[in-house]
């Protein structure tokens, strides 16, 4: 038999229902621009029918419905698009920062511009020519001498900032670490808090949330995989449990755990001790104690080439097979190639060689022998970093060697004796300060196919290396813009499912709102039923 | 698909953020003149625009060379036709001198006075000076071919020849030389001036002086077609010049009329991206709710 205010019941449990409905609409309404927030939704569900089945239920001929209630709420959202976003987002991380390092790079090379190493070789060039057309002109020498000068300086500036960046992008690698490692205990600490609230039956719906925004910074830097724990006790079906975090590597089958539970790893940057390489970077060890999966290790070759952290490694450089590589460190290798091979060979012009077959010679306007006019700033090697005029010339232009006669004299002043040639004439050196020759030889030096740069002049190895700097600056800005816009397709598929519409929540208020009322209305219903009961019945004939 | 408002203010901001970008661009193509400010914009472009740089100021300063090797010709001209002055008057001298009936002592010593001075003159002339160098003492320019205390220099390196490059593998010789000749001339005029006592042996010399205006003839013929060569190169240097640059400006120079035409295309969509953007963000539901 049913109760007599049985009405009154249903119609409360339906009043409460749209209520919590109601509120969390407020909630959405709310939260339309929180990044991340995903929109929630009470999931309504019928109450259980009356009478309830058992032995001493009374009979009755219908199973009557007992109104409504808020079985749960739940967030809306896809884990297959996270699943997408993060991967695309991964992609994104990587082209991202490569673009900017070629850009930088791009910036303090400075090509093409009237300030970069080109232009101040077609300078050195230029006044080598005048010089040759004008040797006995002490002001054209004094030009040679400074736009030698400004060539040095330039190889120096630019291997001086491409360092910098260099050191910058180390820093940045460190910072990278730092804020992996805190995102990676923040995550942790969610787990945590999750694991408590789903038993007791809850959706931590705004920590999910948290997590998976946590989870998307993360993405950007390293390729993740996830898995999901359920946490047991009375946590409901839907309930996502905690997540644990892998690391993609290139090696089949092996990943590398970076969180279990709430125990996160902690991140080291492994380097070189070698003297060559100082510091140099070899890898990342992923260590925790209490992580079952020992293999931390991370070698720089079996990083999947994706992510920001991979990216700033290969910009940075990195030790493999006994040699740095990397977008920065080859960049250094070939202008430190480019300036010795350059200033070895402008040296051997510049000194020629008496005692060669056929002799080439080369001496300054008092007859001398030409010495170096390139020299190492110390030690011994050229390197774009390691180069200067010599300070002899720098003092006195004089001692450029813009002639081809035979010095009498060598650069420190012992005599150079006469000597035969192979028809037995004798060859007497002179010193000529209307000769030119040489200072045209200096000049050709730019043009000249060097062995030391594969076959290619000074002018096309540094072309060559712009244009190679350029493609790969295309090719990154290319992909970024490629994997910018499918991660915006993923990001758009995924608010579209996720994020906040006002006008549905506006319908969705019209309508819970109007539902509140008519339950509010059976009641009034159920009052005036209940009225005729109590105060209209049982007084006939009174 | 279910769509946002968060979804179409994110598009918008990201569209007009695009608009941006891309109106930027141009606009620095404008400001620059050039299609290109950095290597990865097109690595082609600016590879090659390196290469065509380095052209255009090979050519400029093939350029200023070739100025150099016209003021050498010029002034070897000028000097040698100096010398040829001075033996044309010489062989009038000669001439007159020649006929000893009617040349008495002083109009002899008249003729020696004016030879010493035609002497001193062609020594002048072997040390022309262009700017700071002498023309004519080979790679010693610093030094006079006619040295006032040893006489003329015979050492090989006044011999040697004087080259300016004017094109890729292309130098002119520039020197002339003529220190032999100069030699010649001056010993050859110390000997005449001797002649002036006697009055004997002019009519011989004619001769001599003849031999000698043909070698400077020969010269200044040479050094007319060096000169006319020059000329050549110079035309050629002047197309080159209009190549180099004729085509350094068809690879990184901006197209004015296409960029100003995408800049106004760019600019119509920036604003109907606005005006849309703000059709559509503008209104909600609750502005038709009661």
């Amino acid at each position: 038999m049913r109760s007599t205010f049985m009405g009154l019941e249903t119609s409360k449990r339906g009043l409460y229902t749209q209520q919590s409905a109601l509120y969390t609409t407020g909630h959405n309404i709310g939260n339309a621009n929180t990044p991340g927030y995903s929109r929630q939704r009470v999931n309504m569900e019928a109450t259980s029918g009356f009478p309830g089945v058992g032995i001493n239920a009374g009979t009755m001929p219908g199973f009557l419905g007992t109104g409504v209630q808020a079985g749960s709420i739940q967030r809306i959202r896809d884990s297959f698009v996270d699943h997408q976003y993060r991967s695309e987002s991964t992609k994104l991380g990587y082209w991202e920062s490569r673009t900017n390092a070629i850009a930088q790079m791009e910036d303090v090379i400075g090509e093409p511009s009237e300030f970069g190493l080109q232009q101040s070789m077609s300078d050195f060039w230029q006044s080598l020519q005048t010089l040759a057309a004008n040797p006995e002109n002490g002001g054209a020498r004094a030009v040679v001498v400074e736009r030698g000068v400004s060539v040095a300086e330039t190889f120096g500036y630019i291997h001086k900032s491409v360092s910098e960046i260099k050191g910058n992008l180390n820093d940045e690698i460190e910072f990278s670490a730092t804020k992996i490692e805190s995102l990676l205990s923040q995550i942790g600490e969610l787990n945590k808090q999750i694991a408590t609230v789903e038993p007791n039956g809850y959706l931590p719906n705004d920590l999910y949330d948290a997590r998976d925004g946590l989870l998307d910074q993360l993405s950007s830097y390293l390729p993740i995989e996830t898995s999901y724990e359920k946490t047991g006790g009375r946590a409901p079906a839907i309930a996502e449990g905690i997540v644990t975090i892998k690391i993609k590597t290139n090696e089949p089958g092996k990943t590398i755990t970076v969180l279990e539970k709430d125990n996160a790893a902690k991140l080291t940057i492994d380097r070189t001790t070698s003297a060559d390489y100082p510091n140099s970077i070899t890898g990342f060890t992923f260590s925790s104690e209490s992580i079952t999966d020992p293999e931390g290790q991370l070698a720089v070759k079996d990083m999947v080439k994706s992510g920001e952290l991979r990216s700033l490694v290969e910009s940075h450089g990195y030790m493999e097979d006994g040699k740095e590589k990397g977008l920065y460190p080859e960049m250094l290798a070939k202008l430190d190639k480019m300036a010795s091979e350059f200033a070895r060979e402008f040296n051997a012009v510049h000194t020629g060689d008496i005692n060669g077959t056929p002799p080439s010679y080369a001496s300054d306007s008092e007859g001398k022998q030409g010495q170096p006019f390139f020299v190492v700033i110390e030690g011994t090697t050229f390197s774009a970093s390691n180069i200067k005029v010599n300070s002899v010339i720098k003092d006195n232009p004089n001692k450029v060697a813009a002639s081809n006669s035979r010095p009498i004299a060598t650069a420190d002043g012992t005599p150079i004796p006469p000597t035969v040639d192979s028809d037995g004439n004798p060859v007497v050196g002179n010193p000529e300060v209307g000769n030119g020759k040489n200072a045209k030889l200096l000049g050709d030096v730019f043009f000249k196919k060097l062995p030391g740069l594969g076959g290619s002049s000074v002018q096309g190895f540094y072309a060559q290396t712009i244009g190679q700097l350029g493609v790969e600056g295309q090719q990154a800005i290319k992909m970024t813009e490629s994997s910018g816009t499918l991660l915006l397709s993923v990001s758009n598929r995924r608010d579209s499912i996720s994020s906040v519409s006002l006008d549905e929540e506006m319908t969705d208020m019209i309508r819970f709102q109007q539902a509140y009322n008519a339950s509010a209305r059976m009641i009034t219903v159920m009052d005036e039923a209940l009225d005729k009961i109590i105060n209209g019945m049982g007084i006939a004939g009174r | 698909m279910r769509v946002t408002q968060s979804m179409l203010s994110q598009n918008m901001l990201r569209n007009l953020s695009s608009s941006y970008n891309n109106m930027g661009k141009l606009q620095e193509q404008l400001n620059t003149g050039k299609k290109v400010t950095r290597p990865s914009d097109d690595p082609v472009v600016v590879m090659k625009g390196m290469g065509y740089g380095m052209q255009v100021d090979k050519v400029e300063q093939y350029q200023k060379n070739m100025g150099e090797v016209n003021n050498w010709l010029d002034s070897s001209d000028d000097a040698l036709d100096g010398v040829g002055s001075v033996l044309l008057r010489m062989k009038e001298l000669a001439t007159n001198a020649s006929n000893t009936g009617a040349m008495g002592e002083n109009e002899r010593k008249a003729i020696e006075a004016e030879i010493n001075q035609l002497r001193e003159h062609v020594r002048d002339l072997a040390n022309t000076k262009v700017g700071d160098k002498h023309i004519f003492s080979g790679s010693m320019t610093d030094k006079p071919l006619f040295n006032k205390e040893t006489g003329f220099e015979t050492g090989k390196s006044f011999g040697e020849k004087v080259e300016i490059e004017v094109f890729d593998g292309v130098s002119l010789r520039v020197s002339t030389d003529a220190s032999k000749m100069f030699k010649e001339i001056d010993e050859m005029l110390e000997k005449v001036g001797g002649m002036t006592a006697t009055g004997v042996g002019f009519s011989e010399m004619i001769t001599d002086i003849d031999k000698k205006m043909d070698n400077v003839l020969s010269n200044r013929a040479d050094i007319g077609a060096r000169s006319n060569r020059a000329e050549l190169m110079s035309n050629r240097l002047e197309m080159q010049e209009g190549a180099a640059k004729k085509q350094r400006s068809q690879n990184e120079d901006v197209d004015y009329e296409k960029t100003i035409t995408d800049l106004i295309t760019s600019e119509s969509i920036h604003r109907a991206t606005l005006s849309v953007g703000a059709r559509i963000m503008q209104p909600s539901l609750m502005d038709f709710l009661r």
